[in-house]
C-alpha cells in the first residue's frame, strides 16, 4: 500500500503515456489488421503533427489556436492517408516487404523535409494556456495537460471501440480482418473504406503528434522512437481487437514510465524485453506476425 | 518544363561554382604560413543537434577576426569552414580533411569530445595546432594531452567541481541527488562535482543517468528524486534536454521544495529563453556570464549584441579567446611548432570571462562564478552572485 502511494504519480503518468501511445498504435493496428498494410510512415506523420504544434504553440496559446492546430493536423493526416492509400494500390498483393519499402521511403522523405524546414534543433513545446499549470492531486503535483491527455485518450478509445464493435462499418472491418475475399464475395465493395480506414489511422497519428508535443517535444529521430513504440504495442496487444491495442498501449506506457522509475539502469531495454515476453506469451500473435 | 530547366541550370551553375572554389584557395601558399597570409580551419557542427553551438562558436571567432581587420598575428586570414556534424563519424574525417586537403596551418573549433579525441593523433602527426573551443573531455588535457592540442573552453570535471563545496555548504549535511545524461560529458561533469562535494563533507542520496538524446519524459526520474528524500539536486543537462528537465522539474512540483543546482549549461544562451520562468532561482556554476561586470566584458557584449542581435554565450567566448590567443601566438611564427611555442609563452589572457592562462597541460586556469537566474526587466539573465574558485 505504501508502495502504491509512493508510485501513484508515476503510475498515473504511465497511463497518460500509454493513452498517447494508443492514439498512434490504434492507427497502425487498424491499417495492419484491416488493410493488411504495414505503414512505416506512421512515425513520420506523428512527427509532422508534433512540428505543427511547434509552429502553432508559441507564446500563450488560446483554446482556439489549440483547436485550430488539431483541425489542421486532421486535414494533414487525412490527406496523407488518402495519398498513401492511393500509392499503395499498385502494390496490392505484392506482400508486406514492398509496402514497407514504399512507406519507409515516404517516411524518410517526409522526415528530411521536416528537418529541412525546421532545422535539426530539438524543440520543446509549452502546453496551451488553459491547460498549463499543475494542480495538487491527493497531495501530489501533476501537470493538468497530462490529465487532459488521459481524458482525450479514454474518450478516443471508447469511440474507436464503439465504432469497431457496434457499427456496420466496424463489423465489415472485422470481417475483412478475418476473411477479406469472403467479404468481397458477398458483394461488399471494400475499396471505399480501405482509403477511409487508412485516413482515420493517419489522422490519429498527426493528431497524436499535436497532443504529444507538450510531453515529448519535437526533434529529428522522434519519428523512429514513436514508430518503434507503436509497433511494439501492436506486437504485444495484437491486431485483432481495439481492447488488445488498448491493453498493449497501457502496458508499454507503464513499462516506459513506472519501469524506468523502478529500474532506471535498464531504461533503454525494458520496452524490448516486454516485447520478447509478449511474443513468448502469445503464440498465436507470434505466428500472425511471422506470417505477415 | 521551363521552370524545371531553370532549376537544373541553377543547380549546374552551383556545382560548377563549388568545383571552382578549391582553385581559388590554391592561390594561397598552402600548409605553411607566408609573411602576409595564413590559412585557418574552423571545424564546427553546421548540422545535427549541436548546430546551435556551432553558430555561437563561429560568431565569437568572426567577432574577434573582423574587429582586427581580418588579420591574426599580422597576417590576412583565409578561413576554411568545415562541418563537424553530430558525431565523430563525420567530425574526425572533416578534421583530417582540413589538414590533408585544405592544408590549414591551424584549426579551431570542435564541439564533440569524441571527435576531439579522434583528432589528437592526426594533428600531432601533421604538427598542426588544434585549438579546441568547446569539447570538454577531461582526457584532452589530461591523460591524452599532447603538444599540438590546446583548449580555450573548459574540462568537464573542473566545471562540475566548481560547485562541490558550495552545494555541500548549502544543504547543511542533507543529501543531494545527482542526475545527468548517460554519456561521457554527463559522467565527467557529475564525477568532478561528486569528488569536490564529498571532499567537502557532502553526501549523495542517489545518482541517475537517463539515456542521452532519447529521453524527453523525466517524470520517472523526478519520482525517484522525491522518493529518495534528497534535500537538493545537482544536475548537468544541455540543449533541449535542459529545457525539458527544468520545465518538468517545475511541472511536477519539485522546484519549491528541492532546490536545483547545476553546471551553467543548464541555463546558458537560447536554452534559458526556452525554459522561461521555470528557470528562475536556479543556481549554476560556470566560467562566464553576460552579467560579468568588467570593462572587457561590457565591450564584448555590446559589440556582440550590436552585430548578432543576441547575447553572447560561454561558447562564443571560448571561440573569441581562441582567435585572441592565436593572434598573439602567431605573431612572427612560421611553423606549427613555433605557434605552439608561442601559445606556451602567452601568460595572462584578458578575456570577457576574466583573466585566465593556459595550464601546463594546455587547459584554461580560470575563475568559476556562482550564477543565479533572475528576471532583470528585459528578460532572464544569469546574475553573478560571487566567485567560486579559480
Amino acid at each position: 500500500m505504501q508502495w502504491l502511494t509512493d508510485n501513484f504519480i508515476t503510475i498515473l503518468d504511465g497511463v497518460a503515456f500509454g493513452l498517447l501511445l494508443f492514439t498512434i498504435a490504434i492507427g497502425l493496428s487498424l491499417i495492419l489488421g484491416v488493410l493488411d498494410v504495414l505503414n512505416l510512415a506512421h512515425g513520420a506523420l506523428y512527427l509532422a503533427g508534433a512540428y505543427l504544434a511547434v509552429q502553432f504553440f508559441t507564446g500563450r496559446v488560446s483554446i482556439w489556436v489549440f483547436l485550430l492546430a488539431l483541425v489542421m493536423a486532421s486535414v494533414l493526416g487525412a490527406g496523407a492517408g488518402a495519398g498513401l492509400a492511393f500509392m499503395m494500390r499498385p502494390l496490392a498483393g505484392r506482400g508486406h516487404l514492398d509496402q514497407a519499402l514504399l512507406s519507409l521511403g515516404v517516411a524518410l522523405v517526409l522526415a528530411d523535409l521536416i528537418s529541412a524546414v525546421f532545422g535539426n534543433d530539438v524543440h520543446t513545446v509549452s502546453p496551451p494556456g488553459f491547460l498549463s499549470g499543475s494542480p495538487q492531486l491527493a497531495g501530489f503535483t501533476y501537470p493538468v495537460y497530462r490529465l487532459a491527455v488521459i481524458l482525450v485518450g479514454l474518450v478516443l478509445a471508447l469511440v474507436v471501440y464503439l465504432v469497431v464493435e457496434r457499427t456496420r462499418l466496424g463489423a465489415l472491418a472485422r470481417a475483412t480482418v478475418i476473411d477479406a475475399p469472403m467479404v468481397r464475395a458477398m458483394g461488399v465493395d471494400t475499396r471505399p473504406f480501405v482509403a477511409g480506414i487508412f485516413a482515420f489511422g493517419t489522422v490519429l497519428a498527426c493528431v497524436g503528434g499535436v497532443l504529444g508535443a507538450p510531453i515529448l517535444g519535437a526533434y529529428p529521430g522522434l519519428d523512429q522512437y514513436v514508430l518503434i513504440l507503436g509497433l511494439v504495442v501492436v506486437v504485444v496487444g495484437g491486431v485483432d481487437t481495439v481492447r488488445g491495442t488498448l491493453v498493449g498501449a497501457l502496458v508499454i506506457g507503464q513499462v516506459e514510465v513506472l519501469g524506468v522509475s523502478l529500474l532506471p539502469r535498464y531504461a533503454s531495454f525494458l520496452v524490448f524485453a516486454t516485447m520478447v515476453v509478449g511474443l513468448l506469451l502469445r503464440p498465436g500473435n507470434r505466428m500472425r506476425v511471422a506470417a505477415s | 518544363m521551363r521552370r524545371i530547366n531553370g532549376r537544373v541550370l541553377r543547380a549546374v551553375s552551383a556545382i560548377v561554382a563549388i568545383a571552382l572554389l578549391p582553385a581559388c584557395g590554391s592561390s594561397f601558399n598552402t600548409g605553411t604560413i607566408t609573411s602576409d597570409s595564413v590559412k585557418i580551419g574552423l571545424l564546427i557542427p553546421q548540422s545535427g543537434v549541436y548546430a546551435p553551438l556551432g553558430t555561437d562558436i563561429s560568431r565569437g571567432f568572426h567577432l574577434y577576426l573582423d574587429a582586427h581587420g581580418g588579420q591574426l598575428g599580422h597576417r590576412r586570414v583565409a578561413l576554411v569552414t568545415a562541418d563537424e556534424g553530430a558525431g565523430p563519424d563525420s567530425g574526425v574525417p572533416a578534421g583530417q580533411k582540413l589538414i590533408q586537403q585544405s592544408q590549414v596551418a591551424v584549426a579551431v573549433g570542435v564541439v564533440n569530445s569524441a571527435t576531439a579525441l579522434g583528432l589528437i593523433q592526426p594533428y600531432n602527426e601533421a604538427k598542426v595546432p588544434l585549438i579546441i573551443a568547446n569539447a570538454g573531455a577531461n582526457a584532452l588535457t589530461g591523460a591524452k594531452r599532447s603538444a599540438y592540442v590546446w583548449r580555450t573552453s573548459f574540462a568537464n570535471g573542473d566545471v562540475g567541481a566548481s560547485m562541490g563545496a558550495y552545494v555541500a555548504s548549502r544543504v547543511d549535511f542533507g543529501q543531494v541527488y545527482l542526475i545527468a545524461p548517460d554519456y561521457a560529458a554527463g559522467h565527467e561533469q557529475i564525477g568532478g562535482f561528486r569528488e569536490a562535494f564529498e571532499a567537502a563533507g557532502g553526501k549523495v542520496a542517489g545518482a541517475d543517468y537517463p539515456p542521452f538524446g532519447t529521453t524527453s519524459n523525466y517524470q520517472p526520474y523526478l519520482a525517484r528524486i522525491q522518493r529518495s528524500g534528497a534535500r537538493a539536486v545537482f544536475c548537468f543537462f544541455s540543449g533541449a534536454e535542459a529545457v525539458s528537465f527544468v520545465k518538468q522539474y517545475t511541472e511536477f512540483g519539485l522546484a519549491p521544495t528541492i532546490p536545483l543546482y547545476a553546471t551553467g549549461y543548464l541555463t546558458e544562451g537560447s536554452v534559458l529563453r526556452g525554459e522561461g520562468a521555470a528557470a528562475l532561482g536556479i543556481q549554476t556554476g560556470l566560467h562566464y556570464s553576460t552579467e560579468l561586470d568588467t570593462a572587457t566584458n561590457h565591450a564584448f557584449v555590446a559589440a556582440y549584441v550590436a552585430r548578432y542581435h543576441a547575447p553572447p554565450t560561454v561558447f562564443s567566448v571560448a571561440a573569441y579567446d581562441a582567435a585572441q590567443v592565436l593572434d598573439r601566438a602567431m605573431a612572427g611564427a612560421r611553423t606549427g611548432a613555433q605557434i605552439v611555442a608561442g601559445l606556451g609563452r602567452l601568460g595572462d589572457i584578458d578575456s570577457p570571462r576574466g583573466t585566465w592562462h593556459f595550464s601546463d597541460t594546455h587547459n584554461p586556469v580560470q575563475r568559476y562564478y556562482l550564477r543565479e537566474v533572475r528576471d532583470q526587466g528585459g528578460g532572464l539573465v544569469n546574475a553573478i552572485l560571487r566567485t567560486l574558485s579559480s
